[in-house]
């Protein structure tokens, strides 16, 4: 391996020369060689073994396996495992716009309104439910959300007709947008913080109401705080197993089939399928936001 | 297998031999595995799992404990804690909710430690089947001549050779009724009301179990291995599925107390369990008929502490535990003498002990070929999935 | 700064109004959770009065101690083992080219994209496939990928913002790179070490599917229990012990925000 040191060769060492010369070559070595073996060896190659699993139709665990053939990824283009894919995308979706729309304003005033000191604290308040269990947060809302539940008490108490959310795709995107709305909010906030406040001065200045600043500065300049945001929820929410599990329809998002096929009923090929189709979607998300914010930095 | 893995799948099949839990296998392995010759010998190491033999075995300190694989309420503080005081072994409980999960963990490697584990009849006489549990000593237990009737030489399992039989019962409704319009009497209610019933139902967690009731309900055997009876049932559970709330075999007990969910296919035993502190609702057997299962206790090949599952199976099968056992977790004997030591009110709840009538219309759940299993559990995946 | 015309009226604005109901939204969760954990009733539709009951009936639960005790094994060993190789990679990826670094980086990264489920069952087929039986430990292994993957991101961060010249400096005095790396690199890493820790162990307490897929032998995490527990049927002693955890990491957040921001000033001061 050819390792160069990226700064500039350093004078007369104090060591020996060939010495010196060994750790140098060494070093990387081991810095990278322990982490890089890891990840190889529990990243790399079981992502390829469920590679080969995909590849043979129907294996199942203690089965024999048959030859190699497209037939999982077939089966996946079945209506009803379409529906679980668009129903998975659905949900993400439906989950990133919700935590955009609720995050922004809390973002913008933590950033900009609040006073600089409670900035911190003000943040940290706003993400401390994320130290608590996920699964609790999520079984919590089986308890608001249920029909003899707390949201419909309110809603009856101020004369609204009971709302029937429970175990339908409501109570998955509150769900969602619960869980991954403190990440919105840290990654909008980050971006928020940066934005160089002169130019909501000089617009002030130049006539602009709040409303031009905002549309005109403010969201352009946070445009890959918002990208990078939406993605993060868009990925969590689109491979999140605990909010549809307990909150959702009896119908399957992407990852409980997963999980079914892989602990039930041992379809380990088309479970592997799935998560290979799971992960591709992924990438897809990561590489659009790649480009766009490729193009994004080209046109400022 | 494609030619160009030929090559390195020799290099793996050598790597791969030998006891399969060795350290030295596994960084053979992962020397082979590092240098990108993984993949042909995966799929062949997959389909052997789970029979391999026992692991060596381990060390003095894992005598003192007793790993055990069980459903949930099947076990409770005072009935460990006898055992201890006992034995002097320590009882670990791990739970499943259904044969599916338990029985993946047990082959995927997962399962090492449990040396009694709780299948139920079908997977039972699968897991023999399968080689992997160990057929029991005889000689080593006591009072295993006292059974009830079906229990003497059960179709799951001859002669209770391999198994133990520990509770049983049967698969029903469970409701309110003050909260429904007419008696419920069986299966038809839900399809009559599928409109009303909105997100109102929750069906068990469990293939056989919701497809057999939904065969039974239409006149064919529980365990129907024709494709066409099997078609049909899916094809009615997916005009009910506007009415089902979620698949679980237990937790809607909160709601169906509060009147949240209206009627839950429900285990009898975890059915009594909870009318225990609700009285005002009601569990019924449907009229079309049900499925009896047997929970039985077996010692799979892995057991690392053989010694003491023993000793655990002599413990259930002592009459005097085992009705004291009936009469706190209002589970089901299957051992008539413990049955005798019963107060007779529990003798005759209908809930806990069904009558004839009831039992000669409910069939037990029986193993079907692997491509009628490969059917059902296609079906089931489809309907979870629309 | 008084410019933006909004910002005379602060209070009133409606950002801050959805603000103060996103907090609502937060939080009215977890008070539910915390409510009920006093209810003397089981079931939590109805309020039977205040009592501690399922306190006390949580600390008679051997169960969930021992699920938490088998948690808090997996967190430590596992972010400990991660502090080390994640941060020799945060410094490796930063000080040398070689060929491959660009892959290097990309697999390093992956366990943060990559969703749990798809990470779980790869690990999974990976550890049957070469015959390994499930424990402890086969939990820990998985639970290193995605704790050495986010050490190594919150590292990266600081070391792009450090001084090279440092290191530089102390080899041309005459340390040695060890005695360079301890003397001069790792302090000034700490904080970022510590907060990647904090994270790798909050992510790791909370794992549910990489845990379920990878363990064996009895071992039983905290969300394992919580989720068994979930599916047949939740006691109130499960709301309190969400609320006994939260107290905890609330006090964890703000003893990190703290120690940050000390870290910080002192940046600042230097």
């Amino acid at each position: 391996m050819a390792i160069s040191s990226s700064t500039v060769e350093p004078p007369a060492p104090a060591h020996p020369g060939w010495q010196r010369h060994l750790t140098k070559l060494l070093q990387p070595f081991l810095l990278l060689a322990p982490s890089g073996l890891w990840l190889v060896m529990l990243l790399v190659v079981p992502t390829v073994l469920i590679l080969e699993l995909s590849l043979i139709p129907g294996f199942r665990l203690g089965q024999p396996a048959g030859g190699y053939g497209l037939g999982n990824y077939l089966q996946i283009f079945q209506i009803v495992y379409l529906q679980v894919v668009l129903r998975s995308l659905y949900f993400a979706t439906g989950a990133t716009i919700a935590c955009l729309l609720l995050g922004f304003p809390v973002a913008y005033w933590i950033a900009i309104k609040a006073p600089k000191r409670w900035r911190n604290l003000l943040l940290v308040g706003f993400i401390l439910p994320l130290w608590t269990s996920s699964l609790l947060r999520a079984y919590a809302w089986i308890t608001i959300l249920r029909p003899s539940g707390l949201l419909n008490s309110l809603l009856g108490a101020i004369g609204l007709p009971g709302q029937d959310w429970l175990y339908r795709s409501p109570a998955v995107l509150i769900g969602m947008a619960y869980s991954f709305l403190p990440y919105m909010v840290l990654i909008l906030y980050a971006s928020l913080e940066k934005l160089d406040r002169r130019l909501l001065e000089a617009a002030a200045d130049l006539g602009a109401t709040p409303q031009q600043a905002f549309w005109k500065i403010t969201v352009p300049q946070t445009l890959p705080g918002i990208a990078a945001g939406g993605l993060l929820v868009f990925i969590a929410s689109l491979g999140d197993f605990v909010v549809p599990d307990l909150l959702g329809p009896p119908s399957m998002t992407l990852s409980r089939l997963i999980y079914d096929q892989f602990l039930r009923f041992r379809n380990w090929g088309f479970g592997s399928s799935l998560s290979l189709i799971l992960i591709f979607a992924v990438s897809v998300a990561i590489a659009l936001l790649i480009k766009y914010g490729d193009r994004n930095a080209a046109q400022s | 297998m494609p030619p160009t893995n030929l090559r390195n799948s020799r290099l793996l099949h050598r790597a791969s031999l030998g006891s399969a839990t060795s350290r030295r296998h596994f960084l053979q392995f992962s020397a082979a595995a590092l240098s990108g010759v993984a993949l042909s010998n995966c799929a062949r190491n997959l389909s052997n799992a789970g029979s391999s033999p026992a692991s060596s075995p381990t060390n003095s300190t894992a005598n003192k404990t007793l790993h055990i694989y069980t459903w949930a309420n099947y076990t409770d503080d005072e009935l460990l804690r006898g055992f201890q005081d006992r034995t002097g072994i320590q009882v670990v409980v791990d739970t499943f909710d259904s044969n599916e999960t338990m029985l993946t963990k047990m082959q995927g490697g997962g399962g090492k430690a449990y040396s009694i584990i709780y299948p139920s009849d079908y997977m039972v006489e699968k897991m023999i089947a399968d080689e992997m549990v160990a057929p029991l000593d005889q000689s080593r237990l006591q009072g295993t001549d006292r059974w009830l009737p079906q229990w003497q030489d059960p179709v799951y399992d001859p002669g209770n050779a391999h198994s133990m039989p520990v509770v049983w019962g049967t698969t029903g409704l469970i409701f309110d009724p003050g909260r429904v319009s007419d008696p419920i009497k069986g299966w038809d209610y839900i399809w009559q009301n599928v409109d009303q019933l909105s997100r109102r139902i929750t069906l068990i967690n469990d293939v056989r179990e919701v497809m057999g009731a939904t065969l039974k309900y239409l006149g064919y055997s529980l365990n129907s291995t024709k494709p066409a009876e099997i078609e049909a049932a899916y094809n009615e559970l997916l005009k009910l599925k506007p009415a089902i709330a979620s698949f679980i075999t237990n937790g809607w007990e909160d709601q169906l107390a509060s009147g949240d969910l209206t009627v839950s296919m429900a285990y009898s035993q975890d059915a009594i369990y909870l009318i225990e502190e609700s009285p005002n609702l009601q569990y019924i057997v449907p009229e079309t008929g049900s499925s009896l299962w047997t929970d039985t206790m077996v010692i799979p090949k892995t057991a690392p502490n053989v010694d003491a599952a023993y000793e655990w199976l002599n413990y259930m099968l002592d009459p005097e535990n085992s009705a004291k056992m009936v009469e706190r977790l209002k589970i089901a004997t299957p051992n008539e003498a413990a049955f005798e030591k019963l107060p007779t009110n529990l003798q005759q709840d209908q809930n806990l002990f069904p009558s004839k009538a009831i039992l000669a219309k409910s069939e037990g759940i029986a193993p079907v070929p692997q491509a009628i299993t490969d059917l059902y559990e296609r079906y089931w995946t489809q309907l979870t999935s629309s | 700064m008084n410019i933006a015309p909004s910002a005379a009226k602060p209070s009133f604005s409606w950002q801050f109004v959805v603000t103060l109901l996103m907090y609502g939204f937060m939080y009215i969760p977890i008070l539910i959770l915390a409510f009920y954990s006093f209810n003397a009733e089981r079931f939590s539709a109805n309020w039977g009065g205040f009592s501690l009951r399922w306190y006390v009936s949580l600390l008679n639960d051997s169960r969930i101690q021992s699920a938490l005790l088998d948690s808090l094994r997996v967190a430590f060993t596992a972010v400990a083992v991660s502090a080390v190789l994640g941060t020799m990679m945060a410094v490796g990826l930063a000080k040398y080219r070689f060929p491959g670094k660009g892959l290097y980086r990309g697999i390093s990264y992956l366990p943060l994209i990559i969703p749990d489920i798809a990470i779980a069952v790869a690990t999974l087929v990976f550890l049957v496939s070469i015959g390994l039986s499930l424990n402890i430990w086969t939990i820990i292994a998985a639970h290193i990928v995605f704790c050495l993957a986010y050490i190594a991101v919150v590292v990266s961060t600081r070391l792009t913002g450090l001084n090279p010249h440092l290191e530089e400096a102390a080899l041309d005095l005459g340390a040695t790179p060890l005695q360079a790396f301890m003397k001069v690199l790792l302090p000034e890493l700490m904080p970022a070490i510590f907060s990647g820790c904090l994270l790798a162990f909050v992510l790791s307490m909370d794992d549910l599917l990489i845990a379920s897929f990878t363990a064996g032998d009895g071992a039983n995490t905290l969300p394992m229990e919580i989720f068994s527990r979930v599916k047949t049927g939740v006691k109130p002693d499960i709301n309190a012990l969400s609320v006994i955890l939260i107290l905890v990491s609330g006090f964890l957040a703000f003893l990190s925000e703290y120690i940050r921001f000390r870290s910080e000033r002192r940046r600042f001061r230097q």
